[in-house]
């Protein structure tokens, strides 16, 4: 590659550099024609200038080392006048964001050693490239975004930053880096003092930036984030549709008829081109219990069951042994609990169907009731019961005071809250609709019911509609606090003239027991999957567990433990939940429960190179992170002319030191 | 005194008239005083005793010793021979730099110590390196040889091409006798002034080397860069006098004194550094006086 030139000067101006070299050689030689003089004797002149003479050669070349120091100088000068360049490359702009993609898929070993540091040292190559007045800032980000340094032009700060970066098992989402990255990079935040004392304002800066997107582009397209003035280039990291197969599924349900009996549900989908075969191995608390062999073609997806047979708790692994490009998403994790009844406290004057409902087998599986009158409510025993021993309240027919630290159904009333309103009692509400995609009104058919009487119940901004009738809701269900309050508009029963008389066929419509049954499994949260519950890496994930505050721990996949921290009295949330595995939460040191944090991210799994991501509206292709630009090297020319000066300053003092 | 002379001033010449030159030698017992002193009124020198042992003269035993003693000492006599004198000369062409020229001072410096000699009686003889092997120079005795003297003196040139080693190895073939010789040179020999000053070794004289330096040695007047040529053997040195080199040129200059002070004094030669700006008549009565020459 050949550098190209600017002439800098005129003919003339050349004509009398050129004639400098001449000059300067000609004066040396002037100069060199010593004045001859005698002396007596140059005995004591030759021995002090003996050493001089050790090496004739070395002499010689001294003697002319200056002048072509001086010879070297100028035509470096010269050089530089003319202003060398090689065609190079620079980065686009002058603010830029490194937005380096840290999610799971990044651990892949497509590109060596993985992608994650195939993208930090290509970043770490921009920042290198960086021009001098140029800033930066580096935001890593997987499902979340994080500023690993802020606006800097310190290029050893930025490459500090990015070398820090390290893998993570979270999914992407580039929503949350697109914001921060245009918020603090673009300018687009607002007039700010120029520091805290001084009362003036900096205009804001409106200077845009570009944002290098260092990722796999496995995410969700990007909708809503504006980009501002932030220009996105994508640099695309991973190689040629690298074979992976990933565990997307994996769960255990009861067999059926056979309530203790689990069997582990997977599902495992090769990404690759290539058919995979891998042996998927299934362990229980680490003892190997199942394995198969599979084959799945390019693109498929197989379903593998296994028979755990019967397991009340413990952790179930399923691991498919294929050497594929990512390794975190071959392995899944299920956390199987003790059942755990809810605590469901009944208020009734008497309620027989309903007591009947909750009193069927299945109900009883679900959860522990007690009844008790309302009168039970102004004593002191209720007080200690509001603060969260029930996981389901039920009044029915009455109101407490204070709202009880748990889910409450009401029944003829609302709840105490300000938000809730009752209506007028009307006569035979007609069930025009009920809201079948909520948990507590699957597969009910409430065609056949009917209501003698009601009165509607308005749950105010948040709440949500159950049962509709012509005269309001009869059914509707609102959040409070963590909780939820679901009130019912009409009674199941009444007590007439000293009779317990029926307000509405439902209690004998089959509908009715299914409605007792998810009310149970929904406000009495209680009944968890047998097969825990799975949560996403990076998630908080909130659990109960009876204790004095300080003696519940969570035990990590490595055996770390870990405090979580306090939502409300029995409620606790754990954030720490980077590693993929199974979790075990402890009550003074006895383990009481666990749950599993598993990848099962097809977007992550999907190793295959995409050439382009959606990044607000716009479509970002892969492209270079360049533009052409003369490199041009009369800087460090002149810097070494000036070491070439520094070292014939030397000689001479050398010289004339001798 | 008629004589008149451009090398002394008369001052000068009324000041030496008083003076004498010392040999520092002491024949011990085999001259043991023997002969008689020629000059009246100035009777045997004494130097030393030493324990009598048989066969001695009895003349000089040391009765008064004996008397307070009772023990024999035998008492020892300088010499009281008619000296030689000899002052050899380096009349190279390095000797004739300086204002006045080394050799200039150098002649001064002989004749006015041959005029000391002739004055007491001394055998006064000057000569040259550059001299003949046989070529003998005229010896001068008495006062009235001093305008002779002067003359041989003020007839010497510069420009001799005989190293030092040869002129002095010359003049001992010439000399063998005993008495004192005081060499004027500026030693400066590309070979050395070693072997030069070592054939004056063996000879059994009472030595003195006067090193005559001039300004242009001691303080050189010289900057840039030059091609400095030996006047001698046309050998040329280019330097680039600068500060620094001076200085080390001084350092050389020191060493190169010093090896010669410490060559001489090792060996029992009187060494004097003289400086042809010094006033001849400091250098006679004060240095070489100083030195034990003259008195």
């Amino acid at each position: 590659m050949w550098p190209t030139w600017i002439n800098m000067l005129g003919w003339w101006q050349w004509a009398i550099l050129l004639a400098v070299p001449p000059a300067i050689i000609s004066l040396y030689f002037l100069k060199l024609r010593r004045r001859p003089v005698e002396v007596p004797s140059t005995y004591l002149w030759s021995r002090t200038i003996e050493d001089l003479h050790v090496n004739t050669i070395w002499q010689r070349l001294r003697r002319n080392l200056l002048l072509l120091l001086q010879l070297i100088l100028l035509a470096i000068l010269i050089l530089a006048l003319l202003r060398p360049a090689w065609r190079g490359q620079k980065l686009i702009g002058h603010r830029f964001v490194f937005l380096i993609d840290n999610s799971a898929s990044m651990n892949a070993s497509d590109v060596a050693p993985n992608r994650l540091d195939d993208a930090k040292r290509r970043a770490a190559a921009l920042v290198d490239n960086m021009a001098s007045g140029d800033v930066g800032m580096v935001v890593s980000f997987a499902d979340t975004a994080r500023v690993e340094q802020m606006l800097t032009g310190d290029r050893a700060a930025l490459r500090r930053a990015i070398e820090s970066i390290r893998p993570t098992n979270r999914p992407t989402s580039m929503v949350e880096a697109l914001k921060v990255a245009s918020a603090q990079a673009a300018g687009r935040h607002a007039a700010q003092p120029a520091d805290e004392k001084s009362e003036q304002i900096v205009p804001a800066e409106t200077s845009p930036a570009t944002a290098y997107i260092l990722s796999d582009g496995k995410f969700a397209p990007v909708s809503d984030s504006s980009l501002g003035l932030l220009k996105p280039i994508f640099l695309p990291v991973g190689g040629e549709s690298p074979s992976n197969a990933a565990i997307l599924v994996f769960q255990t349900r009861p067999r059926e008829k056979l309530e203790n009996w689990l069997q582990a549900f997977a599902q495992i989908k090769n990404f690759g081109t290539q058919t995979i075969r891998a042996d998927v191995t299934l362990r229980r608390d680490g003892n190997l219990i199942d394995a198969e062999d599979v084959s799945i073609g390019p693109g498929e997806t197989q379903n593998v069951v296994f028979d755990v047979g019967e397991m009340d708790e413990g952790v179930l692994e399923l691991a498919v042994g294929a050497r594929d490009r990512l390794a975190v998403d071959n392995r899944g994790w299920v956390a199987v609990n003790p059942p755990r009844p809810a605590e469901v406290l009944l208020v009734t004057p008497g309620n027989e169907p309903l007591e009947l409902a909750l009193g069927t087998r299945s109900a009883a599986k679900l959860a522990n009731v007690a009844v008790r009158p309302p009168t039970f409510l102004k004593t002191q025993e209720y007080a200690a019961a509001a603060a969260g021993v029930h996981d389901l309240v039920i009044f029915d027919r009455c109101r407490p005071e204070t709202m009880p630290q748990s889910n409450t159904l009401f029944i003829g009333n609302v709840p105490t809250e300000p938000r809730w309103s009752l209506g007028e009692r009307v006569d035979v509400p007609q069930i025009i609709d009920s809201d079948p995609s909520h948990p507590m009104m699957q597969w009910l058919a409430l065609d056949d019911v009917l209501l003698w009487e009601g009165r509607a119940v308005n749950p105010g901004p948040g709440g949500s509609v159950l049962i509709d009738s012509d005269a309001g809701p009869m059914l509707a269900i609102a959040p409070r606090e963590t909780f939820q309050d679901a009130a019912m508009g009409f009674l199941l029963v009444d007590v007439e003239n000293g009779e317990s008389v029926s307000r509405t066929n439902w209690p004998i419509r089959p509908s009715f027991p299914m409605f007792v049954l998810n009310t149970l499994t929904y406000l009495g949260g209680a009944v968890q999957e047998r097969g825990g519950q799975s949560v996403r890496p990076g998630q908080p994930f909130a659990f109960e567990a009876a204790g004095p505050v300080g003696s519940v721990t969570v035990v990590g996949p490595d055996g770390r433990t870990m405090r979580p921290t306090v939502v409300r009295p029995g409620q606790y949330q754990i954030s720490t939940t980077e590693q993929l595995g199974a979790y075990e939460v402890r009550v003074g040191g006895k383990p009481v429960s666990r749950f599993a944090i598993n990848l099962f991210d097809p977007n992550e799994s999907d190793l295959a190179p995409r050439p382009a991501i959606s990044a607000g509206v716009e479509q970002v292709a892969g492209q270079s992170g360049w533009e052409a630009a003369r490199r041009e090297i009369w800087r460090p020319l002149l810097l070494a002319a000036l070491a070439v000066l520094v070292v014939e300053w030397l000689v001479y003092n050398r010289r004339v030191g001798m | 005194m008629s004589t008149t002379s451009t090398l002394l001033s008369p001052e000068l010449l009324a000041r030496l008239e008083k003076m004498e030159l010392i040999s520092r030698k002491i024949f011990r017992g085999r001259m043991k005083g023997e002969r008689r002193s020629r000059r009246k009124g100035q009777s045997v020198e004494f130097a030393d005793f030493r324990n009598y042992v048989p066969g001695d003269d009895l003349r000089f035993i040391d009765w008064n010793t004996y008397a307070r003693l009772e023990r024999l000492f035998l008492k020892l006599f300088l010499e009281e021979e008619d000296l030689h004198f000899y002052a050899l000369i380096d009349a190279s062409a390095s000797m004739g730099f300086g204002d006045p020229t080394k050799l200039r001072y150098a002649q001064q410096l002989a004749a006015a110590l041959g005029f000391i000699g002739l004055i007491r009686g001394d055998r006064v003889r000057i000569e040259t390196l550059g001299q003949r092997g046989s070529a003998h120079s005229p010896v001068f005795r008495g006062r009235r040889n001093a305008w002779r003297m002067f003359e041989h003196a003020e007839s010497i040139e510069p420009g001799e091409q005989t190293s030092l080693a040869a002129g002095v190895k010359n003049f001992c073939l010439r000399n063998s006798g005993k008495g004192i010789v005081v060499l004027l040179t500026d030693l400066m020999d590309k070979a050395g002034f070693e072997p030069g000053l070592r054939y004056l070794l063996a000879q059994q004289m009472d030595v003195y080397v006067v090193h005559i330096l001039s300004t242009e040695e001691l303080h050189p007047e010289l900057t840039g860069d030059l091609r400095l040529v030996d006047c001698e053997d046309g050998d040329e040195a280019e330097v680039t006098v600068t500060g620094p080199l001076l200085k080390r040129y001084h350092q050389t200059l020191a060493a190169f004194l010093e090896s010669a002070r410490d060559f001489c004094t090792r060996r029992g030669m009187v060494y004097l550094a003289a400086n042809n700006q010094v006033a001849l008549e400091t250098t006679i009565t004060d240095y070489l006086a100083r030195r034990g020459l003259v008195r």
